[in-house]
């Protein structure tokens, strides 16, 4: 389908549509090309138009940096960031252990803040930079927080963790790594049910302390 | 497989755990994340009625919703061989795990009533919200204090009442305690959610990949329900985030995995919400205890009577050991114990992390401090007084006891002498102060596990066994013991486990895993020295010619990754120069190393802990805030001091959770679940967490295993609550008998 | 989560029109409670409005007041130099809620829009007024711990769930929208209904408004300034009470005080009475107990949460003890 030029158009919806596209996609024999909203396909599944509704999926493109590559995708905008790690770019290093944003172990960065990635439409992130743990080492090199958490032993199933560091980095460089009390605080929003804080707190504690670029 | 990558660069711990690297750099894959060609996804809709039956259910609208392959309900679940077995219903179900989608009776709240499979995860949830069912409601028991009146005995022999002297001969003690203590559900809630890829080839033919303790049981447990030969079932599970417990079964939405991807002839791969993590995984049971205690005015204990009431499910029994610890504890000549379980419809419990004596210990050391407060007398000095020098249930002598060094060690870190005997009285700023401490104990048990080691040419070392890792340690721990025995790097070692088709390793659980894997590795790596001996023996060897022929292992020194004449070290080869100048190929050997000598009829094996924690505690707010834990163990020889450690710090971390805020809240109106999410079960964050001190007696015993260890994975938890209460009550005066100690309860 | 539509807006007209134009369509900015309430099933808007790039995050004095842009992040408005001079007490609030992650994506305005958590509310299978019209409320003879002790009435017993707003009450806020018929301002303190017989409306918002910012005005408030969250873990949880006091101490002589409460009400909890009480009062833990006695006049407990009859009045003398106490 041919992309709707926002040029001679005044509406404001399609200013806004400025560089938003819509990809329409039908399979169905009976249905023709226009614009369904998921309230009439299933009200169309439930009169029975057509027993086999039209295969349709509505998305929108987006250009995002991941760990320093470009993608450009055509996701549905209901695809969280967490979930379009996990299930469609094959990064599942970052960890899924609520969905609701309650366990922070999705923790990822966005142009350097540390965010929950299951509770980010990733269509919100044009033009973002997003850093997952994949992305936190440069090289073959662990990364100093890696490495602190090795020798502390910060972790020990290790779901969690890669959500911890991504906090803990971002903890440091946020300037919340001053005490051990301001460190708890601070990653309190990353439980961890083995019970590894105090080990944590100690890795963070030593990379603070030990001054190397985080 | 686990490689064991210490970049030359880094001065290494050998400490280091050998999945770090794996762990923080997000390249360890658990069972979710594992790849499968055109795989689908499947979600699982819950019954949102506590118990009755399913009048119909509508799934039309979700059968055609987009890339909706198939929705699976009792009406059309293809059979299950498995599920054909007839119950005999002249007994209470014991190992009878609810059979999904098998007719539509619904058993308790958020019980999978569908399967719906699509082909992708956001379409699948969507379907998932358009199953729409109608039920015939029944009346539903899901409170424990409601229906005391249905507790039964369970029906297993380990389970029966005990006695020893006389029945309840506490009641006519100088001195007496009479107390009950109440405990919620809890939930293991580990942060990975229950996982499971489920891949067919053929019609027999099963891969999974799956969130287990076992993969052994896995496999047995899908040869049951399925019928296949057992050796076309192969179970991955290389990385698991944390069980705790939970993973100790095959539970129905694995099964429902299985039946949907032969169903629709693809890969499909379920994750439970966090949600269905609280309601269909099982729990640590919720209990009633009664503890009586009699001592006379000197400390002395004549008495103990410890009663449990804890629930089951309705379909199915559910026992645990939580009255047990009252029987060799403690010396005291009259003992009884009771237990009932009470059945209710939820969720069929599991065991959780000290299961029973994690639950026993809090009624227990709870009411012995309540003792020694009646006696005016020290808690420890109570303990010390009651010392069980020999074990008293069994009459055995234990293997080894290191208990009094543990209250010493402990009560010296924490500064015991700081605490004031009258409650109350201790302040910093405003806030109250409080000590308090708690006695844990677990079994030292140890049935057996098969390892494989592989010694090749090159020097290197692997490991071989189906054990898998919830988090321990266990990759690190076979590591060491290896490197240990055979004079090897740590990075020489590589392990490879956590599936079926290597040798048959234990599922893990009940702190017996080094116990188990570390004696076979120990046990194979000895017989490898026997092998290493032979070649090192040869004719016209450096070593025969300088031994006056005959090399035996305990001639040899096995270090920096060869071997040594002990009696002159300058006669040395490394191992790959040992194999490649006898031509020989890896030298391989596979052990089995089983804990069913004498001595284990001969000596009561058991782990003991002791917890001690300060705590302030605002008066006016309740706030509790925990300032500083000493967790010490008698947990034998300890293998990794690292690893060790951060057990017992985690169990530390549960036990404050069990004591200061876990409790699952049921509405008794609907029989549902209030708080099945993270935001209202409140396990402990960082911020809970103060500086905690971990101490080991670290002293051998002559008879559990080759190394001398015992387990602590769960002494680290056994006793923490009890310690948490006892510290609330030396801090305020009140006495707390019900957890969580939450702040509305100290106001 | 239904497949909605997903559009941008570039100007708060352009989101407004395509809002008001749309029934089945809602703002989105953060989205750390949207999202969640989507994927619980709450509410399931067919479209979503991208408001993050409207041009609303500034947070700077104007004409004596400190205006603070709707889309500022929760985050960045805690750790302002303005705010931490001028409005402290806002800062610490801030910091109370939630955790970094979250505060680094939820903004001012979504943080006033959020819903309650109450577990009846969320769960789209058990009964709420709230959610929907005439079900019921099911934490009213339900478990009603972290529910309200003021304001509450029959078919709602919610509470607000936001530890901002409650600074953002005492410090005398006003909310500045925008909508269909054009510019307006809302006292904060009429910004937050309570919930009568109408509980699914929690706030004096109608269809189409946008938050714009929210402007606080100067005060000599923020010497003494404390936020007290009183919880079930020590980080990372809902208040069971919380309390927000600001106060202007000259000579021992309490000048000037604004005092709210969190946890207790559907919408920020003013206790103006104490307030009046403790002005012209001299600075005593005898006065913040009077005036604590006062706060809780109407205060009732449902069952589970009576225990906040007593932690309400304690957290207050607290609260007002620790703010007096600091230089």
């Amino acid at each position: 389908m041919a992309r709707k030029k926002s040029s001679g158009s005044h509406r404001e919806e399609d200013r806004c549509n400025d560089e938003a596209r819509r990809y329409f996609l039908k399979q169905s024999s009976l249905l023709t090309a226009i614009a369904i909203t998921p309230p009439t396909i299933l009200k169309a599944v439930a009169s029975e138009w057509d027993k086999k509704a039209a295969e349709y999926f509505e998305k929108t493109p987006l250009t995002i940096e991941i760990n320093g590559i470009k993608h450009k995708l055509s996701i549905e905008a209901r695809v969280t960031l967490l979930d379009l790690f996990r299930e469609q770019l094959a990064l599942p290093g970052t960890k899924k252990g609520c969905d609701h944003g309650q366990c922070g172990a999705c923790t990822v960065h966005v142009d350097g803040k540390r965010v929950l990635s299951c509770l980010t439409l990733a269509v919100m992130l044009e033009g973002k930079k997003v850093t997952t743990i994949e992305g936190l080492a440069d090289s073959e090199n662990l990364h100093p927080m890696q490495q602190a958490f090795i020798t502390n032993d910060g972790f020990q199933c290790g779901y969690c963790t890669p959500g911890q560091i991504m906090s803990a980095v971002a903890c440091i460089r946020e300037g919340h790594a001053d005490s051990d009390e301001e460190i708890r605080e601070y990653m309190s929003g990353n439980i961890c049910r083995c019970g590894a804080y105090p080990n944590i707190v100690k890795a963070i504690a030593d990379v603070k302390k030990g001054g190397q670029k985080v | 497989m686990i490689e064991n990558f210490l970049p030359s660069n880094q001065k290494a711990d050998p400490n280091d755990r050998v999945d770090g690297r794996a762990k923080v750099t997000g390249t360890a894959t658990y069972a979710a994340e594992h790849k499968a060609e055109n795989i689908v996804f499947g979600f699982l809709v819950g019954s949102t009625i506590a118990k009755g039956r399913i009048k119909s259910i509508d799934s039309k609208n979700a059968e055609h919703a987009p890339g909706v392959l198939a929705v699976i309900t009792y009406l059309n679940c293809p059979k299950v061989p498995g599920y054909q077995t007839v119950k005999d219903p002249s007994k209470p179900t014991v190992n009878q795990p609810l059979h999904i989608f098998h007719d539509s009776e619904i058993l308790y709240y958020d019980q999978p009533i569908a399967l719906v499979i699509a082909d992708t995860y956001e379409r699948v949830r969507h379907a998932a919200t358009l199953i729409r069912a109608q039920y015939e409601k029944a009346e539903h028991h899901t409170g424990m204090e409601e229906n005391m009146s249905r507790a039964r005995r369970p029906s297993d022999n380990e389970s029966n009442d005990y006695k020893r002297g006389e029945e309840d001969a506490y009641k006519k003690a100088a001195i007496k305690i009479e107390q009950t203590y109440s405990q919620p559900i809890e939930v293991h809630s580990p942060i990975e959610l229950g996982s499971i890829i489920a891949q067919w080839e053929g019609e027999d033919k099963l891969t999974v990949y799956t969130k287990t303790q076992g993969v052994q049981d896995t496999q047995q447990a899908i040869m049951e329900a399925f019928k296949i030969p057992l050796q076309n079932i192969t179970v991955h599970a290389e990385f698991v985030g944390g069980a705790f417990g939970m993973a100790l079964r095959t539970w129905p939405y694995e099964i429902a995995a299985i039946i949907g991807a032969k169903k629709v002839g693809r890969p499909l791969k379920i994750v439970l919400s966090r949600e269905q993590m609280f309601t269909n995984v099982g729990s640590r049971p919720t209990a009633l205890q009664k503890i009586g205690l009699g001592s006379t005015h000197d400390g002395k204990l004549t008495g103990i009577t410890h009663e449990a009431f804890a629930h089951t499910s309705s379909n199915e029994e559910f026992t645990e050991a939580i009255v047990n610890i009252s029987r060799c504890l403690y010396a005291c000549p009259n003992v009884n114990t009771r237990y009932k379980v009470v059945p209710l419809d939820v969720c069929t419990p599991i065991w959780m992390r000290g299961p029973g004596e994690a639950t026993g210990s809090y009624a227990l050391e709870s009411a012995m401090d309540e003792l020694a407060h009646a006696l005016s007398i020290d808690p420890i000095e109570l303990r010390l007084l009651n010392h069980a020098d020999v074990d008293p249930e069994s009459n055995l002598p234990w293997s080894s006891k290191y208990l009094k060094e543990c209250y010493q060690m402990g009560a010296e870190k924490i500064g015991w002498n700081q605490r004031r005997q009258q409650p109350g009285t201790l302040k910093e700023d405003e806030w109250l102060v409080g000590y308090g401490m708690g006695t844990g104990t677990f079994g030292a048990f140890r049935w057996g596990a098969i390892v494989k080691a592989r010694l090749s040419p090159d020097g290197n070392l692997l490991l071989q066994c189906s054990v898998n890792d919830m988090g321990p340690g266990t990759a690190t721990m076979m590591t060491k013991i290896a490197a240990d025995s055979l004079g090897l790097q740590a990075n020489k070692v590589t392990v490879d486990m956590g599936r079926t088709g290597l040798p048959a390793g234990p599922t893990q659980g009940g702190s017996a895993t080094t116990s188990n894997v570390g004696s076979a590795v120990y046990d194979v790596c000895s017989d490898l020295k026997i092998k290493i001996a032979e070649l090192a023996g040869k004719d016209g060897s450096v070593f025969k010619n300088a031994n006056n022929n005959n090399v035996k292992a305990e001639d040899l020194l096995f270090a920096d990754g060869g071997v040594s004449l002990a009696k002159d070290p300058s006669v040395k080869a490394s191992y790959s120069d040992l194999l490649k100048q006898n031509n020989s190929p890896a030298l391989e050997i596979t052990k089995e190393s089983k804990g069913d000598g004498p001595e284990q009829k001969k000596y009561s094996m058991r782990s003991f802990s002791t917890h001690f924690v300060k705590l302030l505690v605002h008066p006016a707010t309740g706030v509790v805030r925990v300032n500083h834990v000493v967790s010490c163990a008698d947990a034998g020889i300890i293998i990794n001091p690292k690893t060790a450690a951060s057990q017992m710090i985690g169990g530390a971390v549960g036990g404050i959770g069990m004591a200061l805020m876990e409790e699952i809240v049921i509405d008794q109106r609907f029989g549902k679940l209030i708080n099945n999410n993270f935001a209202d079960y409140h396990v402990p964050v960082n911020a809970d967490i103060p500086n905690i001190d971990v101490l080991f007696v670290n002293k051998k015993d002559p008879y559990t295993n080759p190394m001398g260890s015992k387990g602590l994975g769960e002494i680290s938890l056994i006793g923490m609550a009890a310690a948490v209460a006892n510290a609330v009550f030396n801090a305020t005066g009140k006495r707390i008998r019900s957890l969580p100690i939450t702040p509305d309860k100290l106001i | 989560m239904i497949n909605f539509q997903y559009i941008k807006a570039s100007t708060p007209k352009a989101a407004i029109d395509a809002l008001i134009k749309d029934s089945a369509a809602q703002f989105i900015a953060g989205g750390t409670n949207l999202v969640d309430l989507m994927k619980k099933g709450v509410t399931a808007p067919e479209k979503l409005i991208d408001i993050t790039n409207l041009d609303l995050k500034k947070i700077e004095k104007q004409k004596g007041k400190l205006y603070i842009g709707a889309l500022a992040l929760n985050s960045e408005v805690a750790e302002h130099d303005l705010v931490s001079k001028e409005q402290p007490l806002l800062s610490l609030a801030l910091k109370a809620g939630a955790s970094q992650q979250i505060r680094n994506m939820a903004t001012v305005g979504g943080n006033m829009l959020q819903r309650t958590r109450c577990p009846y509310f969320y769960n789209t299978d058990m009964p709420c007024n709230k959610r929907q019209p005439g079900t019921g409320c099911g934490a009213l003879k339900g478990f009603n711990r972290m529910h309200a002790i003021f304001g509450a009435s029959d078919k709602c017993i919610a509470v607000h769930p936001s530890d901002m707003c409650i600074a953002l009450m005492a410090l005398n806020a006003t909310v500045l929208i925008t909508g269909p018929k054009g510019d307006r301002q809302i006292p904060f303190a009429d910004f937050h209904r309570l919930p009568g017989d109408t509980p699914q409306k929690d706030n004096n918002l109608e269809r189409g408004d946008l938050i714009i910012g929210v402007e606080i005005p100067d005060n000599n408030c923020n010497q003494h300034v404390h936020y007290l969250k009183v919880r079930d873990r020590t980080s990372y949880a809902f208040a069971l009470v919380s309390v927000a006091v600001a106060l202007d101490i000259q000579n021992n002589i309490i000048k000037d005080i604004r005092l709210a409460m969190g946890g207790v009400a559907h919408k920020p909890w003013r206790l103006k009475e104490a307030e009046n009480f403790l002005k012209g009062r001299t600075v005593s833990e005898d006065n913040f107990r009077q005036a604590a006695t006062l706060a809780m006049h109407g205060a009732k407990g449902h069952g589970y949460n009576n225990f906040k009859l007593k932690l309400a009045p304690n957290s207050i003398v607290e609260t007002l003890k620790i703010a007096t106490q600091k230089a």
